[in-house]
């Protein structure tokens, strides 16, 4: 094997890359612009549920519960309506994604100890309904209980307020910072997509114009041509991912708790899973538009099982098996880990076996399924 | 003016040609959205429970016996793992055995009986769904559990059985089961939709540029705004069929209700093809080669998936980002389409977001159009 001769393909692809400036500049910026979208654009806690209220009783109670209901942070109430009808027609509009009907009686009902309230909750977005159902429920529970209370002071009996309070202490992200969550995801994302998108995409535009007949003229082996193939982008990708972590870091704030150099290695590593992968990918498409179709496939199915944007622990057997097929998946944990948890090898090594022998199977693979394309 | 119907109908059947003869790539964009489909139905899954769990308790008192229960009772929280002491908890979490923790402190018991009880619980935070469920369902279990140490005192003391004097019933609209697939299925429909206009518009073109058929045709005596035209309609049929594959499996598969007019979802559908279809050729106008383009369309559907409102509801985005969601044109398609399906309702609760589709389809259209006619001459 000959290094002038990597080096030679090497140098040629740093100068494609450099000389499509257009290209670079975006390939550069897009990951930054996602990481400022992500970064607040995802958030699993809904509340704030645009809210109207139906009080049918205005009297001192109701206000009260109103604004109970108000003081939570998890409902916002935007308008006051006549009735449940009217509610209804709020939410199909999409005014609101909540209601909240308070009947004629409450300050009697709730006097006598059978008051009632109804929610109404936008079902068409799931998300939200969940939360809003549960929000609902601990709402009515907690104002209940102080309503109880009160009735109890009253009577003369000393209860305390909360006899058992659960204390929550978050570790590792206690103010749960929504970008604290989405940085590591997002530096395995970019750099699963950016690999696998960048080799693929250079070889298989080669193959379409034609230059790798020329290329095979040359005394070079196909060993060498994909090693030169592989680093640029290698480099590229990597140069992407460190200036997202960068802007995560010192931008944004995000702790970085355990050994960088570990994290660089361990992504490097990583990063020839979607070099192989962006390879084979290159031998079985034909053009570039069959070789497009097949990464947004991988990407769309990847990104979905790998448990950056959904939790695996909830998908059904099947498809977390599958998901294994995908490397993003080990290093998700690999990436969280290191980043939020500090841990180091000793904790990771299950995913790290599991990166090593992937990136083993699919370079080996990728090589013989190049070299035998070539020919 | 038969000529030019000649021209553009030849123009059509050589695109659908094409496309026909690229069976790989047909059998991506017809398989890809029910690849998706499938995939998010069952993958997609909010609320995590049966969080493995790591428990001290250090009062081995009736209380803390019962907090427990109802925390392994409530499913949220599998109590696997039994230590002795706080430290031991965190180690559990560190080590991602667990992902949840509890620990129940020596003086739990008489705490209780004072009315100050505090029960500690740890919540792994590298994992964002995790400690969303674990928060709220923690929290919830604990009030609860309050209530019930409280009714239990009262009835102790003499008062005779206090019930709640408030009940809550909380009912959902559309679909009372808040059943994942009936959200997800017309978010995927959108944004499938989007996607094919999107790309394979772009792609066409481009390609054709690189491989220089472009000249080819254009010493034709095809017009320019002939061969925009003969590249939209078969785009516009492939994107047709794909909806309607989608749209059956989801209901005729996974049940999803459809609960409109399909008079008027075709109708809207069509508009929103045809914006998606001018934003494709706004890409292709933009991208000198094919990798731009498809790097352009990548981009497009990322910032669709998490901005549009597909998934994350928008209704707390900072403005910012809400703006930008609203620059894409499946953000109003989403709410037309789950208006219409799971909703039920007409154009009278649509009308603005069928507006600002049609408006966007016109000027995307025109701009596109002028500037691709630009750029053959």
């Amino acid at each position: 094997m000959s290094l002038l001769r990597i080096w030679t393909v090497t140098q040629k692809g740093f100068i494609h890359i450099l000389r499509d400036k257009r290209t670079l500049m975006m390939m550069l910026s897009i990951p930054m612009l996602q990481l400022l979208l992500f970064g607040y654009a995802i958030d699993m806690n809904v509340d704030h549920v645009p809210t109207v209220i139906a009080d049918q009783s205005h009297d001192a109670e109701s206000r009260a519960y109103i604004e109970s209901v108000e003081a939570s942070s998890y409902f916002d109430v935007v308008g006051y309506v006549a009735g449940p009808d009217e509610m209804a027609a709020a939410i199909d509009r999409g005014d609101a994604h909540a209601g909240i009907f308070i009947p004629p009686d409450f300050a009697a009902q709730l006097k006598r100890g059978d008051a009632q309230v109804s929610f109404l909750v936008d079902g068409s977005d799931v998300l939200t309904a969940q939360s809003a159902y549960a929000m609902a429920g601990t709402l009515g529970q907690n104002y209940a209980g102080q309503v109880q209370l009160q009735k109890m002071e009253a009577m003369g009996f000393q209860i305390k307020a909360n006899p058992i309070d659960a204390r929550v202490r978050i570790l590792y992200n206690p103010n749960m910072e929504n970008i604290w969550f989405t940085i590591p995801g997002m530096c395995a994302m970019i750099l699963q997509i950016q690999t696998i998108a960048l080799t693929a995409a250079s070889v298989v535009r080669e193959r379409e114009a034609g230059t790798i007949e020329q290329l095979l003229v040359t005394p070079i082996r196909p060993i060498e041509l994909m090693i030169g193939k592989v680093i640029p982008n290698l480099i590229l990708a990597m140069v992407n991912m460190l200036s997202i972590l960068a802007l995560g870091v010192f931008v944004f704030g995000v702790p970085f708790q355990g050994s960088f150099r570990l994290f660089f290695w361990l992504s490097l590593l990583y990063s020839f899973s979607g070099l192989g992968l962006g390879l084979l990918i290159s031998t079985v498409s034909k053009n570039q538009n069959q070789a497009q179709q097949i990464i947004m496939a991988v990407m769309l199915v990847g990104l979905v099982l790998g448990g950056f944007l959904f939790p695996r622990d909830t998908m059904p057997q099947v498809l977390r098996i599958i998901g294994n097929i995908f490397p993003l998946t080990y290093f998700i944990p690999i990436s969280r880990g290191i980043i939020t948890k500090g841990v180091g090898l000793g904790m990771l090594w299950e995913q790290v076996a599991g990166l090593v022998l992937y990136v083993a199977v699919i370079m080996i693979a990728a090589s013989r399924a190049f070299r035998q394309g070539l020919d | 003016m038969h000529k030019r119907f000649t021209r553009v109908s030849a123009l059509i059947r050589k695109e659908l040609i094409q496309i026909l003869r690229d069976r790989g790539t047909l059998l991506m964009i017809l398989g890809l959205p029910l690849l998706e489909m499938f995939l998010f139905a069952y993958a997609v899954n909010m609320t995590v429970d049966h969080i493995p769990t790591a428990v001290a308790d250090l009062s081995m008192g009736q209380s803390g016996q019962t907090f427990l229960q109802a925390m392994e009772i409530s499913e949220f929280f599998d109590l696997d793992i039994h230590v002795t002491s706080e430290a031991a908890v965190i180690e559990a979490i560190e080590d991602g055995e667990a992902m949840a923790g509890i620990v129940i402190p020596p003086d739990f018991e008489a705490a209780v009986e004072r009315g100050s009880g505090q029960v500690l619980v740890l919540l792994d935070g590298s994992d964002s769904y995790t400690v969303q469920s674990g928060y709220r369902a923690a929290t919830a279990i604990a009030q609860s559990q309050s209530l019930a140490v409280t009714a239990e005192k009262l009835t102790r003391s003499g008062a005779s059985g206090m019930s709640l004097p408030l009940f809550t019933s909380t009912r959902v609209l559309y679909n009372p089961n808040m059943d994942g697939m009936t959200f997800m299925v017309p978010g995927v429909v959108g944004m499938l939709l989007q996607m094919l206009t999107i790309s394979s518009t772009a792609m066409s073109v481009v390609r054709e540029h690189e491989l220089g058929i472009m000249e080819q045709i254009l010493i034709t005596p095809a017009r320019s705004l002939d061969l925009i035209v003969g590249k939209l309609v078969p785009n516009v049929l492939l994107a047709i069929v794909d909806l309607l594959i989608v749209l059956g499996t989801g209901i005729f598969w996974f049940k999803v209700p459809f609960q409109g007019s399909f008079g008027l979802f075709a109708l809207l559908s069509l508009t929103f093809i045809i914006s998606g279809l001018g934003m494709g050729l706004l890409v292709s106008t933009f991208s000198k080669t094919q990798k731009e383009a498809q790097q352009m369309s990548s981009m497009l559907l990322m910032l669709s998936m998490l901005l549009t409102g597909l998934i994350y509801p928008r209704a707390n985005m900072p403005a910012a980002v809400k703006f930008v969601g609203d620059l894409i044109p499946v953000t109003y398609y989403f709410r037309i389409i789950r208006g219409i399906m799971t909703k039920g309702v007409g154009m009278a609760f649509m009308w603005q977001d069928a507006l600002v589709l049609l408006i966007y389809g016109v000027v995307v259209m025109t701009v596109a159009v002028k500037l691709f006619k630009k750029r053959l001459d």
